[in-house]
């Protein structure tokens, strides 16, 4: 019975996550994002990274969702302040709202509005590393 | 792309002191550019140049050349976020609001001293800079150049010295 309660668990929780990410597979995903160059003075696609949204409220962390330019999600990016990496602040339970990921990023940002302090990018890739290029420019 | 410049007066007094001209690069044309500019990933950001020595009446104009990011130009001066005052007192202050990739921002300089300025989403990445509007002499400008205030360190170890810029004329990052 356990097994079956766990089943039906996994099974409920997996159609979820695949109808969540189903929501944000192409933009612009659902409310609450929104397109981050309308919310800060940013340009509306960034080398490396693409067209951002976001929901206001999770700011600075994220998750940020972004978009190749034909609309296509490519990574959920967290960014996090490096003063927050501290022995007194955790980032725990971080979702991936786009589904799987292939690979994960992780590098230094100086700041950019929205996010005006160092901090850390953390990129949960749901493209293989080669499809990176899709957002170079 | 269209570009935006906007532009205001700094400097008060109208210093209109004539000037021997120097063999200083800086002080042959009207208009002195300093690039906004950063790196693929982000993670380095930087005026270039970090330091310069102009004459009064001289024009900075500052144009963002980073494709990825916004960046201000942006006094110290209590006027902007109180931030301390590190710049002439009788000048003007100044803040460019962001910019995008390739809009530019312009202040004339008409009275001598030493102006400190920053970036304001990247003041504690280090991105600073600093202009001498004057003579290529020492003034004792050293003293002059505002206290520490709650600058960030790494803020204030980019400062190039006042006496880099007046020996040099220009000061890049290294």
């Amino acid at each position: 019975m356990k097994e079956l309660v766990l089943a039906v668990a996994l099974t409920t929780g997996s159609s979820l996550c695949a109808m969540a990410a189903d929501q944000v597979t192409k933009a612009p995903p659902a409310a609450p994002y929104e397109q981050v160059s309308k919310l800060v003075k940013l340009p509306d696609f960034l080398p490396g990274m693409g067209q951002l949204f976001v929901d206001p409220t999770t700011l600075p962390a994220g998750p940020f969702l972004a978009y190749d330019h034909d609309g296509k999600l490519v990574s959920t990016i967290y960014m996090l302040p490096t003063k927050d990496l501290n022995p007194d602040k955790r980032f725990d339970d971080l979702a991936s709202p786009g589904g799987n990921v292939d690979h994960v990023d992780v590098y230094y940002n100086a700041g950019h509005p929205g996010v005006e302090e160092p901090h850390v990018h953390v990129v949960l890739w749901h493209v293989a590393a080669p499809d990176e290029a899709r957002v170079a420019k | 792309m269209t570009l935006t410049r906007r532009e205001i007066m700094g400097g008060g007094g109208g210093l209109a002191a004539a000037l021997s001209l120097s063999s200083l690069a800086v002080w042959g044309g009207e208009i002195v550019e300093i690039k906004m500019q950063g790196n693929e990933d982000g993670s380095h950001v930087w005026f270039d140049p970090i330091g310069i020595l102009i004459k009064p009446g001289q024009t900075i104009r500052w144009i963002n050349l980073n494709p990825g990011n916004s960046h201000t130009t942006t006094a110290y001066n209590p006027a902007n976020f109180e931030r301390p005052l590190r710049m002439p007192k009788a000048a003007k202050s100044w803040d460019s609001d962001y910019l995008l990739p390739n809009e530019s921002f312009s202040v004339t300089f008409t009275e001598q001293g030493v102006y400190d300025y920053f970036c304001i989403p990247h003041e504690h990445a280090g991105m600073v800079g600093r202009i001498i509007v004057g003579e290529p002499e020492m003034h004792g400008w050293t003293e002059l150049v505002g206290t520490n205030g709650d600058l960030p360190e790494v803020a204030l170890k980019a400062f190039p010295m006042v006496e880099d810029i007046l020996t040099k004329g220009i000061v890049r990052r290294t």
